[in-house]
């Protein structure tokens, strides 16, 4: 049984300098060195907060690969840590008490509100669909209000879609039906009244067939 | 060749007496007839006999013969005609340049399709640079092989949230013009959004 704890305790202790400076190798090297030792503050600090790193090296990556200043680094890697505080919060709100918070969602929810959704209407959105990972339902919304469809009206559609049975990514397929009527020309109240009657009735997108399987697994490049 | 002595000679044909001879010449003589009884004792059988001894041992058992088949070298002679060895190097060439499109490893639960298709008339090389290539170039590389301009690739993409853009001849960021979900990428410019959905979910889709 020491063994067992000394390997388990040993085990610990060599995935903690990954923790907290896992981030460092992926971007020394790549990320100018003025702006390594603020990004790897804010990583850090993310970690210790229990927030997912993962999308804050991302973007310190990106920026280099975009050739993006040391500041302009560093204050989006800020603002990312910032999304994924206000992301846990809310993906905290409707996580019941015992169980822990599922990072990915965390990671989605982010990613929401990175494409413009207002942190108040996600949390009114999240509170209206108790028991939902708000995620998919966000960027619902979120596709529907990029097609210029007003933010209240898009909420109110996909809470009827979760109404009707829809969960999960399968409320992405309610928006995309309101964005084809659309596209078809019908205006957007008149294309939100056409998916409302289909519900819970809105078409998947199609299945990838083994022929695009198999040439997609066969990486261009 | 070295001649024997006439007295050695007499000692070996006759039978005289060794005693006359010096001692050399005796040891000579003990070596020649070492020699002779050698000789004498190991006869080497002519081929007829060695023939009827084969014939006359017991015919090994199946399993042996198997096992002698198996293990000892045989003559192989292949006679090809030039027309069959050209067929042959057709289909292996056609086997070679159009590998079978069979089922392939299907999808797991964790992973969707993603095609990505881009118009750059002009370009000489598009790559998809992504969260899902580390930001690096060169990993998704899109293709033209009609020459129209359309460049398209289709990869395999783990579930979840991907960014990416298009990377025109290695130096120009551009937004993907159709993939319907952007968001700020932080640096002045639009990175397009792909949600992979899981295979196991209704329609495996993407984007």
């Amino acid at each position: 049984m020491t063994a067992v704890r000394v390997l388990a305790a040993a085990l610990v202790a060599a995935s903690l300098p990954m923790q907290s400076g896992g981030g460092s190798s992926r971007l020394r090297g790549r990320v100018p060195d003025e702006a390594l030792p603020a990004v790897d503050s804010i990583v850090a600090s993310a970690a210790a907060a229990g927030l997912p790193t993962e999308p804050l090296i991302e973007k310190a990556l990106e920026g280099a690969a975009k050739k993006a200043p040391p500041d302009r680094i560093v204050s989006a890697v800020g603002a990312g840590a910032e999304r994924l505080r206000a992301a846990y919060a809310l993906v905290a709100r409707g996580t019941a008490p015992n169980a822990s918070v599922s990072l990915s969602e965390v990671e989605a929810v982010a990613a929401a509100l990175a494409r413009g959704l207002d942190t108040e209407l996600a949390n009114h959105l999240a509170a209206a669909l108790p028991g939902e990972p708000p995620g998919p339902a966000l960027h619902a919304v979120a596709d529907l209000v990029g097609h210029g469809f007003s933010a209240d009206s898009s909420v109110d559609l996909i809470v009827a879609a979760v109404q009707s049975g829809l969960r999960g990514m399968r409320l992405l397929d309610a928006a995309a039906s309101a964005i084809l009527e659309l596209q078809r020309g019908q205006t957007h109240a008149a294309a939100l009244a056409t998916v409302r009657r289909q519900l819970p009735d809105v078409p998947p997108p199609p299945r990838p067939t083994p022929v695009n399987v198999s040439h997609a697994r066969r990486l261009p490049g | 060749m070295r001649s024997l002595d006439p007295k050695t000679h007499r000692v070996l044909d006759e039978g005289g007496n060794p005693a006359a001879l010096t001692l050399e010449e005796q040891r000579q003589v003990q070596r020649l007839q070492a020699a002779a009884r050698l000789l004498a004792a190991a006869a080497v059988p002519s081929v007829a006999a060695r023939v009827m001894a084969a014939l006359r041992q017991p015919r090994p058992s199946p399993a042996r013969r198997v096992a002698r088949w198996f293990t000892e070298a045989h003559a192989v002679t292949l006679e090809v005609r030039p027309i069959w060895s050209l067929a042959l190097a057709a289909v292996l060439a056609v086997i070679a340049v159009f590998p079978a499109h069979g089922p392939g490893p299907a999808l797991s639960t964790q992973e969707g399709v993603v095609q990505f298709v881009g118009r750059f008339p002009s370009a000489h090389s598009v790559d998809v640079v992504g969260s899902f290539t580390d930001w690096r170039p060169g990993v998704v590389r899109l293709r033209d092989d009609d020459h129209d301009g359309t460049w398209d690739g289709s990869v395999v993409l783990p579930v979840g949230h991907h960014e990416y853009m298009f990377v025109v001849d290695g130096e120009q960021w551009v937004t993907d013009p159709l993939a319907g979900r952007y968001v700020a990428d932080g640096f002045g410019r639009q990175n397009a959004l792909l949600i992979v959905r899981p295979a196991a979910a209704a329609g495996s889709g993407s984007q």
